[in-house]
């Protein structure tokens, strides 16, 4: 009897286990490691010195200003799957063949994304070359520092919104369709169809996209960014996530790294919490 | 029940253990004692097509010397390598021999890194670039090639401009002048420049530097007495600027990556210079096999500032180090000289084009360009960029971009340098 008590802890101890020790052990090690020095320092206690150098470290500034854009630009990285899934769930012409071509994009690597996009960006590039035969022209796309962090976001936006399509018709699966119906009976336009019908029939699907969009840009545009910019130009496509490679790899200075890494994972916490809460809020209105 | 407890249990503790494990080898302390069987290098050239029979042989020398003991090479990607390799010292493990480039790099790690002055005394006369691999009077590192910034030039861009490909240009008005012409009579760019890195201006600056420094100033400079604000070193980013206004270089050299853009720019005849590399890539081989052999010309820094000496700027390229923690530091050191015995070199300079650092290598049968480079070498002088901190290279690479963007000017952009270069 008493070990029918304990099998439900014994089920979960693995999974428990696991988490702690690869997961939430690390996580203190990296924490506890961000308070020590790096070089003649190293492994001494330094108190916050990592973290006072990296907030006044120029590109660890733009890194955190970019991830402010990231967040600006999230409605959008969200609305163009969500609206193109409305667009297959309503079966406009050919929604067989965009949802077949729209996912593609997510299952090349960054690094091939990355490289077909410099080609076409490029200086000389097809683009530039397109633009000059409308007689605008040419653009720095990657090596103009105000316009390059837009250009690898929207590789970004196109190369994985296909992961986030499937989601929005996976939810589009639960959606009643006798509410469809009943808003086309009482001839609803399609915007106000989207607004009153399918956008609070999607709530959750919506939450569970801005969320994972959004730790998708912070944590998985590294591949772009460094086939792309490698940070550049003048540091304006710096991301935390860059950062702390730059600073791992490249200047050896480990425990900067991982202090840069934990004000990551903070900034994920707060974003992801924060979104939550919104977006649950806003639900519960509707 | 109770067995299926247990049974659980010991899933998961076998769970963590396989997690918690680690796919280098466990660090072995110097007091273990007795014979090594096995040696672990690593590097990123192994794995490479070229380096095959380099490798092969240093090989096949190290055997003759420790028969009993098993060498392993781990190819390690490039881009990675250092990552790895911090990852693996920060947590006391890694390999007992390892590729390095000379300078920063190394200099940065010697803190885990056997001191081989005892070992490589034989090999000093022979081999060059040891500077690159030392810190404070100690070598860590052997040299297995030679890193520089030549000039390179084509000359099939000059006969077809009515220049004489033999007589390149002597002073900086020269070449903008033989520019001018290029440009007029091919449409070739004067410099094939790739900035998508920052990388652009270090090959600039140690380029083009011994042209505009004087002889002491470029001595201090590399001593470690900089002085960021005086004219001449302005004067190397004034230049940079001029080159980047007056459109000397490619279009959109801030997003142009140096390998291998820039590089293909000047292989497909699109701009006339380029200040490429010795080794190994980037070179007088690569070059060769799109312009030809003959077509490949090398010229000194043409003279900025009146009555300065241009010279070749080279150090140590890369060269192999032993690890601390090697359990016989003796025979990790023979690895390292295996990997730098001339017939091992000599495979290196013929498969791979690298210029060797082996002063003794007969040369004489490449091609024009290999043999200029090579004569230079004995009144070469280190690169100034190498001299520089990490940190201070990555700022100069973002300021330089700034340069060229117009949103910084000369003077904003020496003044951040001196302030990251008294603080690292």
């Amino acid at each position: 009897m008493r070990s029918e008590r304990l099998a439900p802890y014994v089920l979960v101890a693995p999974a428990l286990l696991i988490i702690v020790a690869l997961r939430l052990w690390p996580l203190l090690l990296g924490v506890n490691f961000s308070f020590t020095g790096d070089g003649e320092r190293n492994g001494a206690m330094v108190g916050l010195d990592n973290y006072l150098e990296m907030f006044q470290d120029a590109t660890f500034q733009s890194a955190l200003r970019n991830v402010g854009l990231l967040v600006l630009l999230l409605p959008v990285a969200v609305a163009i799957p969500g609206l193109l899934a409305t667009f297959i769930y309503l079966r406009v012409p050919g929604h067989r063949f965009f949802r077949s071509v729209y996912f593609f994009p997510a299952v090349l690597s960054p690094v091939i994304v990355g490289a077909i996009f410099n080609l076409m960006l490029a200086f000389d590039g097809s683009l530039n070359t397109v633009l000059a035969v409308f007689g605008v022209g040419p653009v720095d796309w990657l090596g103009d520092p105000d316009v390059a962090m837009f250009a690898v976001v929207g590789v970004q936006i196109w190369a994985t919104f296909g992961m986030a399509l499937v989601v929005f018709l996976a939810g589009f699966a639960t959606l009643d369709s006798a509410l469809l119906d009943a808003a086309r009976m009482d001839g609803a336009s399609l915007p106000q169809t989207i607004w009153h019908v399918i956008i609070p029939g999607l709530t959750r699907t919506i939450q569970f996209v801005f969320v994972t969009t959004m730790i998708g840009m912070l944590t998985s545009m590294f591949g772009l960014l460094y086939v792309m910019t490698s940070g550049g130009p003048e540091g304006s496509t710096y991301l935390p996530e860059y950062y702390i490679w730059i600073q791992q790899g490249q200047m050896n200075r480990p425990a900067l790294a991982s202090a840069a890494s934990t004000v990551l994972f903070l900034i994920m916490l707060v974003v992801g919490l924060l979104q939550i809460s919104v977006l649950r809020r806003a639900g519960r209105e509707d | 029940m109770k067995q299926r407890t247990l049974c659980s249990a010991i899933l998961v503790a076998g769970l963590a253990l396989a997690g918690c494990g680690s796919a280098t080898r466990p660090a072995s302390s110097p007091s273990d004692s007795g014979k090594v069987t096995k040696l672990v290098v690593w590097d990123w050239k192994s794995g490479d097509a070229a380096a095959a029979s380099y490798i092969q042989k240093a090989k096949d020398d190290f055997a003759k010397k420790h028969p009993g003991v098993t060498v392993e090479f781990v190819a390690q990607p490039f881009d990675q390598y250092y990552t790895l390799l911090g990852a693996a010292i920060q947590a006391g493990t890694g390999p007992d021999v390892m590729l390095f480039n000379g300078g920063g790099q190394i200099r940065d790690r010697v803190d885990s890194l056997l001191p081989l002055d005892q070992y490589v005394a034989e090999d000093k006369q022979r081999l060059a670039g040891w500077d690159a691999f030392s810190k404070d009077g100690k070598i860590y590192g052997a040299p297995v090639t030679l890193q520089g910034h030549p000039i390179y030039y084509n000359k099939t861009l000059y006969e077809k401009a009515g220049l004489d490909p033999a007589s390149p240009a002597k002073t900086w008005d020269e070449l903008v002048d033989d520019c001018a012409t290029i440009k007029q009579k091919t449409g070739a760019n004067c410099f094939a420049l790739g900035n998508k890195e920052g990388a652009g201006i270090q090959f600039f600056m140690s380029g083009l530097g011994s042209g505009i420094l004087t002889a002491q100033e470029y001595d201090d400079w590399i001593a470690g007495k900089r002085v960021w604000d005086s004219p001449n070193v302005k004067q190397i980013f004034k230049l940079w600027k001029e080159a980047g206004d007056a459109k000397l270089n490619n279009d959109g050299a801030n997003s142009t990556a140096m390998f291998n853009d820039a590089f293909t720019i000047f292989n497909s005849g699109k701009a006339a210079h380029i200040i490429g590399l010795m080794s190994d890539i980037g070179h007088w081989k690569d070059f060769s096999e799109f312009l030809g052999a003959d077509k490949v010309g090398v010229m000194p820094s043409p003279v900025v500032t009146s009555g300065t000496t241009p010279n070749l700027p080279y150090d140590g390229g890369i060269g192999y180090a032993v690890a601390k923690w090697a359990k016989d530091p003796k025979t990790a050191a023979d690895m390292v000289r295996s990997l730098t015995t001339t017939d091992a070199l000599t495979s290196f300079y013929s498969d791979a084009g690298a210029i060797a650092s082996d002063t003794t290598i007969d040369v004489s049968q490449g091609p024009v360009a290999v043999g200029t480079i090579v004569s230079q070498i004995k009144g070469g002088k280190p690169a100034l960029h190498v001299a520089l901190s990490s940190k201070t290279l990555d700022l100069m690479g973002r300021l330089s971009q700034q340069l060229l963007s117009g949103s910084a000017t000369v003077d904003e952009v020496v003044e951040q340098l001196a302030a990251s270069d008294r603080a690292s």
